[in-house]
């Protein structure tokens, strides 16, 4: 049975702080998702990304703080330039855009960490698998 | 041609009394052609002065000025070397001032082998030749009307021909990092032939191409094996221009949008979720 | 006075014989840039053609011969060093005979080079056993 491989990039400052609440408050999510967390979603290079692919996630998730609650304050502004064009070059060489997604969940939204993910799982589960698509 | 040669010729000699040397095409042994600094003390040498095939040679006037960098110089330019050496002076490579730019608009066949968009410049004030408008790219047009998997299909195809020249890397007039990613083996990794898919460095070199590429099809051109990847980075500044306001190579005094954090309105156009 | 400009050779790897433009720039090698519209490269290089000028100013290239003594590399002049192989070789060729003897050449050496190196191995040391890099 297929289960996919999810990679969650998390800022340490709020998105990894709602997995924290999520948690807390006992919220059901698919355990699919490994979460690597980092300093700030501005981290996140295309190179991160891809090599990330690379090894197989069927799925990548980049969360960040909310724009203007950066830690950093515009560590965030680095990720909203650099993954949209990401994306489309994802489509322009025939990977599904949908394999990445990013969003924006602070410290105190357990409840749309959870959906989120959710989502984006059951998004991934009816895909192939990533490796097969590029045999 | 020969008129647009002569008229050149003459543009040269006019310029030269107020530069150091003049950047420019050489015929040399062979027929073949390369780029050369005339100088005053040798203007006999300007019989030997040719327009095609266009050479890189921003990357040259960047290699000359930073062994002399309070030289004045001057350089023939089409419209996308012009574009390249904008880009290079917002990424502080170049001196602007210590350039004078000969803009030599190109012909209609020269549009057409390059798929060009814009064969003209916009910033030389002395120029040569009459401008054209931009001629259609269907190369591009046919590969953005692809779908999801002829996409894929088409690229793994392509980039399994690539031997890792680097060549499209090395040529380029954007690519002056001392420390290349390329040659990282965190992020590209090395002595696996075909690449495997997806093609980590032509995706890396397309990422890292954002704002930057000016459309000159060099890449293409030494490509030992016939890759489009400048296909790619078109397509990305197509997107690049309608997220962040940015035509690369436009305007002098606006930054590249990686340098800036988001401006009034540009988080609407990036599509990401409230 | 600015001298910049483009020699054009031979890349010294393979047998292919690609041509490039090794870049010049006040009288130092700086780079190298591929030839366009030539027959055989049409503009491309392959890794080692676009690294073709990076051995020339190495800072590992010898500069003097070398004569190993007491285990360690000592700089010579080209008599000492010349003379010394030549009464090697020559012990080497008397005790174990001229098929004991193999000679590898190379495509940075010239075509002049080559053949004298061919000429040395079958008329001076009497043995066939000659080869070259890019059959390896």
């Amino acid at each position: 049975m297929y289960e996919p491989s999810i990679i969650g990039f998390l800022c340490n400052w709020c998105s990894y702080r709602g997995a924290d609440s999520a948690g807390m408050a006992r919220l059901k999510y698919p355990p699919n998702i490994k979460i690597i967390r980092v300093p700030c979603s501005g981290r996140i290079s295309p190179e991160l990304v891809l090599r990330t692919f690379r090894e197989g996630a069927d799925g990548v998730m980049v969360l960040g703080c909310h724009i203007g609650d950066c830690h950093y304050s515009t560590g965030n502004h680095r990720t909203a330039k650099r993954m949209p064009v990401l994306k489309k070059l994802l489509e322009y060489t025939g990977i599904d855009p949908e394999r990445l997604v990013i969003n924006w969940v602070s410290a105190a939204e357990g409840e749309k960490f959870s959906i989120v993910i959710k989502d984006f799982t059951e998004k991934i589960r009816a895909l192939p698998p990533f490796v097969e698509t590029m045999r | 041609m020969t008129d647009r040669l002569s008229s050149l010729h003459e543009t040269i000699k006019q310029v030269m009394p107020q530069v150091e040397g003049v950047l420019a095409i050489k015929r040399g042994p062979g027929g073949i052609a390369a780029p050369y600094l005339f100088s005053p003390e040798r203007q006999e040498e300007l019989d030997l002065l040719v327009l095609w095939p266009k050479e890189p040679v921003p990357d040259t006037l960047k290699i000359i000025q930073h062994a002399h960098t309070d030289s004045k110089l001057a350089i023939v330019c089409r419209g996308c070397e012009e574009r390249g050496i904008v880009e290079m002076f917002k990424h502080y490579q170049l001196k602007w001032d210590n350039i004078t730019l000969i803009g030599l608009q190109c012909t209609q066949e020269e549009a057409e082998f390059c798929r060009c968009a814009k064969p003209y410049t916009v910033h030389a004030t002395t120029t040569v030749g009459e401008p054209i408008p931009g001629v259609p790219d269907p190369l591009t047009d046919k590969i953005a009307a692809m779908s999801l998997e002829e996409k894929r299909a088409f690229w793994k195809a392509e980039f399994e021909h690539c031997i890792k020249c680097y060549g499209c890397r090395n040529i380029c007039p954007q690519c002056f990092c001392n420390i290349c990613t390329l040659e990282d083996e965190k992020w590209v990794e090395t002595g696996r032939l075909p690449m495997p898919s997806p093609s980590m460095y032509h995706m890396i070199r397309a990422m890292h191409m954002t704002a930057k590429c000016v459309a000159c099809r060099e890449c293409e051109e030494t490509c030992p094996a016939g890759i489009p990847m400048a296909v790619q980075f078109r397509l990305i500044a197509h997107d690049v221009q309608e997220m962040f306001s940015y035509e690369t190579g436009a305007k002098l005094d606006q930054k590249p949008p990686q340098l800036l954090v988001l401006e009034e309105g540009e988080y609407q156009r990036t599509g990401l979720p409230n | 006075m600015i001298e910049y400009k483009n020699v054009l050779t031979t890349c010294p790897y393979c047998g292919t014989g690609c041509a490039l433009h090794l870049q010049v720039l006040d009288g130092a090698l700086v780079g190298v840039l591929p030839a366009k519209g030539h027959p055989i490269s049409n503009g491309g290089l392959c890794i080692k053609g676009w690294n073709a000028h990076a051995f020339v100013n190495h800072k590992d290239r010898l500069r003097t011969p070398l004569i190993r003594k007491n285990g360690k590399f000592v700089e010579a002049t080209w008599e000492e060093a010349l003379s010394l192989v030549a009464e090697k070789l020559g012990a080497i060729k008397t005790e174990s005979g001229p098929d004991s003897i193999g000679i590898l050449t190379s495509a940075k050496c010239t075509n002049e080079e080559n053949y004298l190196l061919q000429k040395f191995a079958r008329a001076v040391i009497g043995t066939n056993n000659i080869d070259h890099c890019a059959r390896l």
